[in-house]
C-alpha cells in the first residue's frame, strides 16, 4: 500500500465535535448512573420513594436510568470516540469537508436535544413500555434523525479516506450503524392514535404488533441492543485505544477477522434467549439458547485477542491506569459473555429469568465493560483534543479501585440476591406446597439491595473524579507542545 | 500455568463455600437450583483461570510473530494464527449445538408443556404415595404454609385481619359480620348452592313475633361475635336463629353454617365461592382455577378451624 | 485475500446487512401468522381498562411484574394456569416485563380484590409489611385521559381489526360483545358507567366525590385494569 508515502505534513485533525460528544458523555454518565443510584437505594430504603411525589417512584426514575446510561452516556461515548478515532484511522480531517462538519454539529445538537427531551417525557410518564425503546413516536423520528447524520458522517469519512483498508475498529463501528437502525425501525414501528381517529393526546402510539409477536420483536431488538450499542461499538473503541495507549501491534489479524464475522453472524440469533419458557414457540426459544453458547467465543476471540496484544508489557500494566481500565475491561466483557450464555441455557434461565441475577449480569458488563472502556477511552482522547496534560494520575489511579470495588460489590450482591430469590421462588415443603410467600423473597433481600446501592455509590464518586480530573485538566492542565501528543501514553501528571 | 490452575480452582471453592452459605439449606434436590449453582461457579471460575493465563503472559511472555504491511494511525498488526485453544472451544460450542438442537431440547419435538405435564403428574404420584391419609396435625401443618403464601397478604401473618382490612380469622366472626348479614341476608353458598340466609325482612323473632328490631340485632350479633354468652342475646338467637343454625350456633348441614367455630368444610365453602361481605371481597381459591385443590383447601380449613379453637 | 472486502466498505456494509438481518427473517417472520389468534375467552379490553392500561404503562409497574407465567409448577401454584400466547392477542405493546421485584401480575384479578387494591396501592406496607413497592398515592387524585383512552381503542378497531361490538365466545360457552361507543360523548358516559361499578366496593371518599362528580381517578381505572387480568 503506497499511502504511507504521502504521510509528509502530519495531518490536523478537528475535535470540535469529539470535544462536544466528549461533555455530553461526562453529563450523561453522572445522570444517568446518578439516578441509577438513586433508584438501588430505593429499592433497599423503599421510603425514598415519597421524595419528589410521582416524579420520583423507582417505576418512573427506572427507565430515565437506563435510556440515560444507554442512549446518554454509552451513545455519547461511541460518538466523541468515532469523532476522534474515525479521523485518525482512516487519516483524514474533519476540517477538509465543511459538509462533513456541519453534519457532525448538527448531529451533536439533533442528539443532544434528543436525549434531553427523553428525560423530560419519560419524567412525565410518556412511555411506550417496551425496554430500551420506551421513546414515543416523535422522539423515535429525533432518533433515527441524528442515526442518519452518523451514517452520513461515517460514509462521507470513509468516502474521503486516505487509508485504503478499513482498520478493525471503523468495522465495528459500520455494523453498530447498521444494525442499531434496523433494528431500531422496526421494533418502533407504532401506531399514533390521534392521526387515526384526530382524537386524545397526540404523543400516544399503540405498537404495530400484539402479544407474544410484539415480543418476538422487542426483544429480538433489546438482545441486539445490548449487541450493538454495549457490545460491537465499545469492541471498536477497545481495538484503537488499547493498542494506542500501550504501542503495541494487534495480536492477531486473522482472530479479529473470525471473530467480527463470527459475532455477525451469530448475534442476531441468540434474541431468543429473553423468551425462554415464554409463549414464543419452542423451538425458537431453543435457538436462542443454543446460538447463545456459541456466542461465547466470537465474543472471548476480541477480549483475548486484546489480551494477547499486552504480552510482555507486565510493566505497562503496573505503572498506565489506562491499560489497567482497559485489561481488567476486558476480563469483565470475558465475564459477561460466558454468564449471559450460561445464562440462556433452559434449565439455568427457569431460575435466572425474573431475578436480580439478570441486573447482575447486565452491570458486569455495563460497568466492568462499557464504563471502563468509555472512561479510558475519554482520558486518552483528553489531552490530544485539549492539548493539555492530564492533570492528576493519581486520581486515576483512585478512580480505578474505587471503581473497581463499585462492581465487585454490585455484581457480587446480585449474583447472591438472584440465586437465592430464584431457588426461594421454587422452594416447596415437605408436602410440595411454596414455601415461600412473595414478600419473604423480597425481604430477605434488603442487605443485597444496600449492598448494591453502596457498590453503584462508588462508581458513581469514581464518574465525579472523573468529571473533576477532565475538568481541571482542560482548566489548568500543562500545556503540551505537538510532539508531547504524539506519543502513545497518555501525558499525565503525577 | 499451576499457579493460575490453583488460583482458579481455590476461587471456584472459596465460591462454592459462599453460595452454599446463602442458599445451601433450599436447593434441595432440584435440578435446577443445582445447575445454576454450578453455573455460577463455572463463570467465575473460568474467567478467572483464563484471565490469569493471560495475565501470566503479560507477566512472561513477550510480544512477537510478522507484522502485516499496514499501520493505522500507527498501530501495527500481528499475522499470528488463531489460538488454538479458542479454535478448540470453537468448535466444542458448536458440537455443543448440534446436541442441545438434536439431543437435549429437539427442535422437533421437545415441549414445555409437555415437560410440564410430566412435572405435575410426577409431584401428584409422589403426593400420592406419601400423603394418602393424612393426619389432622399434617394437615394442619400443610395448612399453615398455604396460608403464609395465598392469605397472609390480606388476612395477616397472624391471620387478625390487619386491622379490618379482611376477616379476623381468629375469632369466628365480629359483630359488624353478623349486623351486616342480618341486615342483607346472605347467598354465597356457604352449606350447598342458593341456600340462603333471608334478611332482616324475613327473619322472625317467635319469641315477640315481630321482625327483629334494630336493638335485637344489636344485641344478637354482640352475642355471637362474644361466643354466645349473654342472656339477652340468648333467647333472641333461640328465638330467631337456631332454627336455622341450631341451638348452639353450630349449624346443620344443608340449612345453615355453623356461626360459633370455623370447620374446614366452611372455609373450604369461602375458597370455592368467594365472599362479599361487611369488610370487603374474599376472592375465590377455586379448584376449577388452579387456584388450590382440594386437600390444600381441607388443610387451610384445618389450620384456621384450629386457629380460632385454641381461644 | 480478506481485505478485499475490507477495502470495499459499500460491499462490507451489505455483507453486514445480509448476516446481520438473516436470522431476524428466519426467526420472527414465521410466528406472525400464528400468535395473534386469541384463546376462548380472551376479550378486548374495556375503555376503563384500557385507561387503567394506559395508567400501568405510564407508572411502569412493568419495570417490577411481569405478566408471563412460566410452565413450572412452582408458578402456577403461585400464580396459576401457566400463560398462553392468544390471551395476549389485544396487548399492544404486550407487557410481559424481564424483572420479578415484585410478584407476577398476569392472573391478579383472580386472587386479589378493588378494596385490597386501594389499601395496597396507597401504601403496600399497610398490608404487606416489608413490601419495597412505592405507594402510588397520585393516582388517587390524578385522572385519567378518557378522550386518548376512546383513541385508542378506536385506532386498533380501526386498524387492527379488534372485535369490538361482536360476539366473543367466553369460556363456559356464553358469548358476550364488548362495547366500541359511538362517540367522545357516549364513551364518557360508558367509562363513568363502569367507574361507578369499581367505586361501590372503594373506601377513599375523595375517590367516590370525584366519580359523583363525572372525574375518573386514575386509580379507579387502573384497578378495573389489574382485575379483568384472570
Ligand atoms: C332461614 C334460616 C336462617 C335463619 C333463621 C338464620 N340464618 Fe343465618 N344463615 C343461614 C344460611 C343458609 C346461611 C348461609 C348463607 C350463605 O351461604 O351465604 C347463613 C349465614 C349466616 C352468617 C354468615 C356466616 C359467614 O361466615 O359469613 C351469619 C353471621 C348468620 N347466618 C347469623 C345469623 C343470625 C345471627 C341469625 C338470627 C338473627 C340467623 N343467622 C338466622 C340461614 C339462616
Ligand atoms: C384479596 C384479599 C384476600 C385474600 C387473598 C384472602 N382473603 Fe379471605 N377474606 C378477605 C376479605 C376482605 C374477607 C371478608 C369478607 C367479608 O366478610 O366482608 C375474607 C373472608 C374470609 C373468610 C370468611 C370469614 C367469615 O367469617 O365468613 C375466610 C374463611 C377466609 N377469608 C379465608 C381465607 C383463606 C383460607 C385464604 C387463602 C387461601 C384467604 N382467605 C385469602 C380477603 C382475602
Ligand atoms: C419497586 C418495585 C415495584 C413497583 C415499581 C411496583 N410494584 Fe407492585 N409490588 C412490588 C412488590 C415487591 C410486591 C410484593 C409485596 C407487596 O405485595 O406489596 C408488589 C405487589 C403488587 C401487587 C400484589 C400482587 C400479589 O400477587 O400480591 C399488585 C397488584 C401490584 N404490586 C401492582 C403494582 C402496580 C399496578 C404498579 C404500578 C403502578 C406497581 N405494582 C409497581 C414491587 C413493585
Ligand atoms: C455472549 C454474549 C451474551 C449473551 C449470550 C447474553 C445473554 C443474556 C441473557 C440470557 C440474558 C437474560 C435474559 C433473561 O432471562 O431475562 C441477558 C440479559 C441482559 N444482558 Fe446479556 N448476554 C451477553 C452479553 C452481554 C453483554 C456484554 C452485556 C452488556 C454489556 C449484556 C447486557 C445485558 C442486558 C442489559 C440484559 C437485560 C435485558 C433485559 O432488560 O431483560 N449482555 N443476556
Ligand atoms: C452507578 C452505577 C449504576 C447503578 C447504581 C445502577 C443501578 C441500577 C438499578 C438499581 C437498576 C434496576 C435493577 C432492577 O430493576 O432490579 C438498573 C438497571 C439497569 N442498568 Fe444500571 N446502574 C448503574 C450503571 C449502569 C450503566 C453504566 C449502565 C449501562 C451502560 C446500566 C445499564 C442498566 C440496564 C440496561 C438496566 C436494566 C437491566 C434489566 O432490565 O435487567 N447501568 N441499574
Ligand atoms: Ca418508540
Ligand atoms: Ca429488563
Ligand atoms: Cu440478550
Amino acid at each position: 500500500m503506497g499511502e504511507q508515502s504521502q504521510q509528509t505534513a502530519p495531518i490536523q485533525y478537528d475535535y470540535t465535535v469529539a470535544k462536544m460528544f466528549l461533555v455530553s458523555t461526562i453529563l450523561f454518565g453522572i445522570i444517568g448512573m446518578g439516578i441509577g443510584v438513586f433508584i438501588a437505594f430505593e429499592l433497599a430504603f423503599p421510603e425514598l420513594n415519597n421524595l419528589f411525589g410521582e416524579f420520583g417512584t423507582f417505576s418512573r426514575l427506572r427507565p430515565i436510568h437506563t435510556n440515560g446510561v444507554a442512549f446518554g452516556f454509552t451513545l455519547s461515548g461511541i460518538f466523541a470516540t468515532w469523532y476522534y478515532v474515525g479521523q485518525r484511522v482512516l487519516k483524514v480531517s474533519m476540517a477538509e469537508s465543511k459538509f462533513l462538519m456541519t453534519v457532525g454539529k448538527l448531529h451533536f445538537w439533533l442528539y443532544f436535544i434528543t436525549i434531553l427531551l427523553a428525560v423530560v417525557t419519560l419524567l412525565s410518564g410518556l412511555t411506550t413500555s417496551k425496554e430500551y425503546a420506551e421513546l414515543e413516536w416523535p422522539l423515535d423520528i429525533l432518533v433515527v434523525g441524528f442515526m442518519v447524520l452518523w451514517g452520513i458522517s461515517i460514509f462521507g469519512l470513509i468516502g474521503i479516506r486516505r487509508e485504503r483498508t478499513l482498520y478493525i475498529s471503523i468495522w465495528y463501528y459500520i455494523a453498530a450503524f447498521v444494525a442499531i437502525s434496523m433494528l431500531y425501525v422496526f421494533n418502533n414501528m407504532e401506531l399514533p392514535t390521534y392521526f387515526v381517529t384526530g382524537m386524545g393526546s397526540i404523543m400516544h402510539s399503540v405498537s404495530w404488533y400484539a402479544g407474544t409477536n410484539d415480543a418476538l420483536v422487542q426483544w429480538w431488538y433489546g438482545h441486539n441492543a445490548v449487541a450493538f450499542v454495549f457490545t460491537t461499538p465499545i469492541i471498536a473503541i477497545i481495538y484503537y485505544f488499547l493498542p494506542k495507549e500501550s504501542g503495541q501491534a494487534v495480536y492477531s489479524y486473522k482472530l479479529s477477522l473470525l471473530s467480527f464475522w463470527g459475532l455477525m453472524f451469530v448475534y442476531l440469533w441468540a434474541g431468543g434467549h429473553h423468551l425462554i419458557y415464554s409463549t414464543v414457540p419452542d423451538w425458537m426459544q431453543t435457538m436462542g439458547s443454543v446460538f447463545s453458547v456459541v456466542l461465547i467465543l466470537p465474543s472471548w476471540g476480541s477480549a483475548i485477542n486484546m489480551l494477547l496484544t499486552m504480552k510482555g508489557e507486565w510493566n505497562q500494566l503496573q505503572s498506565n491506569p489506562l491499560i489497567k481500565f482497559m485489561v481488567l475491561a476486558s476480563t469483565f466483557y470475558m465475564l459477561s459473555t460466558l454468564e449471559g450464555p450460561i445464562q440462556a441455557i433452559k434449565s439455568v434461565n427457569a431460575l435466572a429469568h425474573f431475578t436480580d441475577w439478570i441486573p447482575g449480569h447486565v452491570h458486569d458488563g455495563t460497568l466492568g465493560w462499557v464504563g471502563f472502556m468509555i472512561i479510558a477511552g475519554i482520558y486518552h482522547m483528553t489531552p490530544r483534543v485539549f492539548k493539555k496534560e492530564i492533570y492528576s494520575k493519581k486520581l486515576i489511579e483512585i478512580q480505578f479501585w474505587l471503581q473497581t470495588t463499585g462492581i465487585v460489590l454490585y455484581f457480587s450482591s446480585m449474583w447472591i440476591a438472584g440465586i437465592t430469590q430464584g431457588m426461594m421462588w421454587r422452594a416447596v415443603d415437605e408436602y410440595g406446597n411454596l414455601s415461600y410467600s412473595f414478600i419473604d423473597t423480597v425481604e430477605v433481600l434488603h442487605p443485597y439491595y444496600t449492598m448494591r446501592a453502596i457498590g453503584g455509590a462508588f462508581y458513581l464518586v469514581g464518574l465525579f473524579i472523573w468529571a473533576y480530573n477532565i475538568y481541571k485538566t482542560f482548566k489548568c492542565g500543562r500545556e503540551l507542545s505537538d510532539k508531547e501528543i504524539n506519543v502513545n501514553a497518555s501525558p499525565m501528571a503525577s | 500455568m499451576k499457579k493460575i490452575v490453583i488460583v482458579s480452582v481455590l476461587t471456584s471453592i472459596v465460591l462454592i463455600g459462599v453460595i452454599l452459605s446463602y442458599v445451601g439449606n433450599i436447593i434441595g434436590d432440584d435440578m435446577v437450583n443445582i445447575l445454576s449453582v454450578l453455573a455460577a461457579i463455572v463463570i467465575l471460575g473460568l474467567t478467572v483461570g483464563v484471565g490469569l493465563k493471560y495475565v501470566n503472559q503479560m507477566k512472561n511472555d513477550k510480544a512477537g510473530g510478522e507484522l502485516a504491511d499496514e499501520n493505522w494511525d500507527g498501530i501495527g498488526e500481528y499475522k499470528n494464527n488463531i489460538p488454538v485453544g479458542w479454535g478448540v472451544s470453537f468448535i466444542g460450542t458448536i458440537i455443543f449445538f448440534i446436541w442441545y438442537l438434536l439431543a437435549g431440547y429437539p427442535v422437533w419435538s421437545f415441549s414445555q408443556i409437555g415437560q410440564y405435564n410430566e412435572e405435575v403428574k410426577e409431584y401428584n404420584k409422589k403426593f400420592e404415595e406419601k400423603h394418602k391419609n393424612m393426619t389432622k396435625e399434617e394437615l394442619q401443618d400443610m395448612g399453615e404454609s398455604i396460608f403464609l403464601v395465598n392469605c397472609a397478604p390480606c388476612h395477616g401473618v397472624t391471620a387478625d385481619g390487619m386491622g379490618g382490612k379482611a376477616a379476623d380469622l381468629t375469632k369466628r366472626i365480629s359483630a359488624e359480620s353478623v349486623k351486616y348479614v342480618i341486615e342483607h341476608g346472605s347467598n354465597i353458598g356457604l352449606v350447598g348452592e342458593g341456600i340462603a340466609m333471608p334478611d332482616r325482612n324475613g327473619l322472625f323473632n317467635t319469641n315477640t313475633g315481630a321482625p327483629l328490631t334494630d336493638e335485637e340485632i344489636e344485641t344478637v350479633a354482640q352475642y355471637v361475635a362474644n361466643g354466645f354468652v349473654g342472656k339477652k342475646g340468648a333467647e333472641i338467637f333461640a328465638g330467631t336463629c337456631a332454627a336455622c343454625h341450631g341451638p348452639d350456633g353450630k349449624g346443620q348441614p344443608f340449612v345453615a353454617p355453623n356461626i360459633r367455630n370455623f370447620t374446614p368444610e366452611l372455609v373450604q365453602a369461602v375458597l370455592e365461592h368467594g365472599k362479599k361481605g361487611a369488610i370487603g371481597t374474599m376472592p375465590s381459591f377455586r379448584v376449577e382455577d388452579l387456584r388450590l385443590t382440594e386437600t390444600q383447601q381441607k388443610a387451610v380449613g384445618t389450620y384456621i378451624s384450629n386457629l380460632s379453637s385454641e381461644e | 485475500m480478506f481485505h478485499w472486502l475490507e477495502q470495499r466498505p459499500f460491499f462490507f456494509t451489505i455483507g453486514v446487512f445480509m448476516v446481520v438481518a438473516f436470522a431476524g427473517l428466519i426467526e420472527i417472520l414465521p410466528n406472525f401468522a400464528e400468535a395473534s389468534r386469541p384463546v376462548v375467552g380472551t376479550k378486548p379490553y374495556s375503555i376503563l381498562e384500557l385507561a387503567g392500561r394506559q395508567v400501568y404503562i405510564k407508572d411502569s409497574c412493568n419495570a417490577c411484574h411481569s405478566q408471563l407465567i412460566r410452565p413450572f409448577k412452582s408458578e402456577t401454584d403461585r400464580y396459576g394456569m401457566y400463560s398462553l400466547s392468544g390471551e395476549y392477542a389485544y396487548d399492544r405493546p404486550f407487557l410481559w416485563g424481564s424483572k420479578r421485584t415484585g410478584p407476577d401480575l398476569h392472573r391478579v384479578g383472580n386472587y386479589r380484590t378493588t378494596d385490597w387494591h386501594e389499601n395496597h396501592m396507597w401504601e403496600p406496607t399497610s398490608v404487606v409489611p416489608g413490601s419495597v413497592m412505592p405507594s402510588y398515592k397520585h393516582m388517587f387524585s390524578n385522572t385519567v385521559d378518557v378522550e386518548t383512552a376512546y383513541a385508542e381503542m378506536v385506532a386498533v378497531n380501526k386498524v387492527f381489526n379488534v372485535p369490538y361490538n361482536k360476539p366473543i365466545k367466553m369460556k363456559d360457552g356464553s358469548t358476550t360483545t364488548v362495547k366500541l361507543p359511538d362517540s367522545l360523548d357516549e364513551a364518557k358516559q360508558e367509562i363513568l358507567k363502569e367507574a361507578k361499578e369499581i367505586v361501590k366496593d372503594m373506601k377513599n371518599q375523595d375517590v367516590k366525590d370525584m366519580v359523583e362528580k363525572g372525574e375518573i381517578p386514575e386509580i379507579v381505572a387502573l384497578i378495573a385494569y389489574l382485575n379483568s387480568l384472570k
